[in-house]
């Protein structure tokens, strides 16, 4: 059963939320979801990038109010 | 035959350069990209074991929006860069005997060893090189 987890970068610089999104990853399982929430906004551009780079999957972005929330699953 | 490895030769103890340097390391090792770093010159002061962030970067007017801003501490970010990525950090070897410091006087758990210039370009001669 795939969890999924909410990880608030809000607030934090560049690539701060990247490296937040990076160590949840570590601890879960494949298949597990983690959903970052990010005002910083490099993150649109680099999660994804970082994703299609390291072969996670990159389910997309909403828009809130003066922050992102970015959802990528764990692959491998 | 070239490589994806990423070699930063980090020279400035500018606070900027030294931050830039972290976040390129850091982002390119989780990014599976092997990164080694090699620190000399002026750069060395910054990684004073123990050394008060006032007291370990100097910079301009950036560097002060860095800290009132909380921006990730450099040392932080080569610290993340080593545990979720591939990066090592070597010390100039020549930096750390002009200076008279020993390995151990430097930011623990950061660096392989020391290092010869030498070594260091020969191991880089088929990657990226960065000069900060």
């Amino acid at each position: 059963m795939s969890e999924k987890t909410t990880i608030d970068a809000r607030g934090a610089f560049c690539p701060g939320p990247l490296m937040e999104l990076i160590a949840a990853l570590k601890n879960l399982q494949i298949g597990d979801e983690v959903d970052i929430l990010s005002t910083d906004k490099g993150s649109v551009t680099d999660i994804p990038e970082w994703c299609k780079k390291v072969k996670h999957d990159f389910l997309g972005i909403t828009e809130h109010k003066g922050y992102w929330s970015v959802l990528v699953r764990k692959a491998k | 035959m070239a490589d994806n490895g990423l070699y930063i030769l980090l020279c400035s103890g500018e606070h900027e350069k030294i931050q830039m340097a972290a976040m390129m390391a850091s982002v390119a090792a989780v990014s599976e990209r092997p990164v080694q770093v090699f620190v000399s010159m002026n750069a060395i002061f910054a990684f004073d074991k123990g050394a008060a962030a006032e007291k370990r970067y100097h910079g301009g007017a950036f560097s002060k929006l860095l800290c009132s801003q909380h921006a990730p501490d450099a040392m932080t970010l080569f610290h993340q860069g080593k545990e979720l990525g591939d990066l090592k950090m070597w010390a100039c070897s020549m930096a750390l005997d002009i200076q008279g410091w020993e390995l151990g006087r430097l930011d623990e758990g950061l660096f392989e060893g020391a290092l010869g210039l030498t070594k260091f370009l020969s191991d880089a001669e088929n990657g990226q090189f960065v000069t900060l």
